[in-house]
């Protein structure tokens, strides 16, 4: 799997959000939250897009594969 | 189902084997045991007082035929419900117990001296049922992408395992006669595939088990 840095937590906290209120805003399981911010689960291009509209932040800004 | 319609259906069985009792009773009594015991049916006749044995049997089957009709559009309705609903489906996992059953195959290591019946080690594959418990631990989960993802990957990983083992079987059951003989050739083909199925379909449900709880494990020491 290609290695990724994901900056997906401090997003999520600069807009003030939990992880349960983010998993729930772009409709998927609060693990999955976890396992992304870890950046041990590839997410798909629909879910990378819902989580950077909800954060307000680009896709690029969020996930930074090396 | 509502409890009213489920008093019908079982009143409705109830009848049928009452009324199956009652005809086998007068055929046997008043109508010298005609269509109770074994008869040949090639130059069968007509009369009048097959009747009730003839209407009680099919009433029977007929309620059998809509039980299991009313099974399929049950199951097919929580297949669409759980499509729609994106949760996984409801399941005690006590069913698992069922995979109890998987020890009636070693009935056919004693119908197979006797009458030389080899279909009682199919039984082996109810060892699958197993499946259930972990299937049942996991009822009601929300199917976000990466849990989707996981039943794929448990779906593959069972198949590839299942496919192993019987192509494995095939290479040896393919030399032939198996301790001189052809017919323990077909009794170990028949258990290994139960025995291989019945792996697959407990492996993908232990396996997706194992993936999902291992990665809450994860999230736990985090």
């Amino acid at each position: 799997m290609t290695e990724f840095e994901c900056r997906l937590k401090k997003y999520r906290q600069m807009k003030d959000l939990t992880q349960e209120q983010l998993a729930e805003k772009v409709g998927v399981r609060r693990e999955t939250i976890m396992r992304l911010e870890k950046a041990q689960y590839n997410p798909s291009l629909k879910l990378a897009i819902d989580i950077s509209r909800v954060v307000e932040a680009t896709i690029e800004e969020i996930f930074v594969f090396k | 189902m509502k409890m009213n319609k489920m008093k019908i259906w079982v009143a409705c069985g109830i009848f049928c084997v009452l009324s199956v009792l009652i005809s086998s009773w007068y055929a046997v009594t008043f109508n010298d045991s005609r269509l109770v015991v074994p008869m040949d049916c090639t130059d069968y006749v007509f009369h009048i007082k097959d009747l009730p044995m003839i209407v009680s049997v099919s009433c029977t089957c007929l309620y059998v035929l809509s039980l299991f009709t009313m099974l399929f559009i049950y199951v097919k309705r929580k297949q669409r419900q759980v499509e729609e609903t994106n949760i996984t489906r409801k399941i005690n996992p006590r069913l698992g117990f069922l995979g109890v059953l998987g020890f009636l195959g070693f009935v056919g290591f004693w119908t197979y001296p006797i009458d030389g019946r080899v279909s009682p080690f199919a039984f082996f594959l109810f060892f699958g049922f197993f499946g259930f418990f972990y299937e049942g631990k996991m009822s009601g989960t929300f199917m976000d992408e990466r849990f989707r993802e996981n039943i794929a990957c448990a779906k593959l990983k069972a198949y590839r395992i299942t496919f192993s083992i019987m192509f494995v079987a095939l290479l040896v059951l393919c030399q032939g006669k198996l301790f001189g003989s052809l017919e323990y050739t077909l009794i170990a083909a028949i258990i290994i595939l139960s025995l291989a199925l019945a792996l697959g379909l407990f492996l993908s449900e232990y396996l997706l088990y194992h993936y999902d709880h291992d990665e809450q494990a994860d999230q736990g020491e985090a």
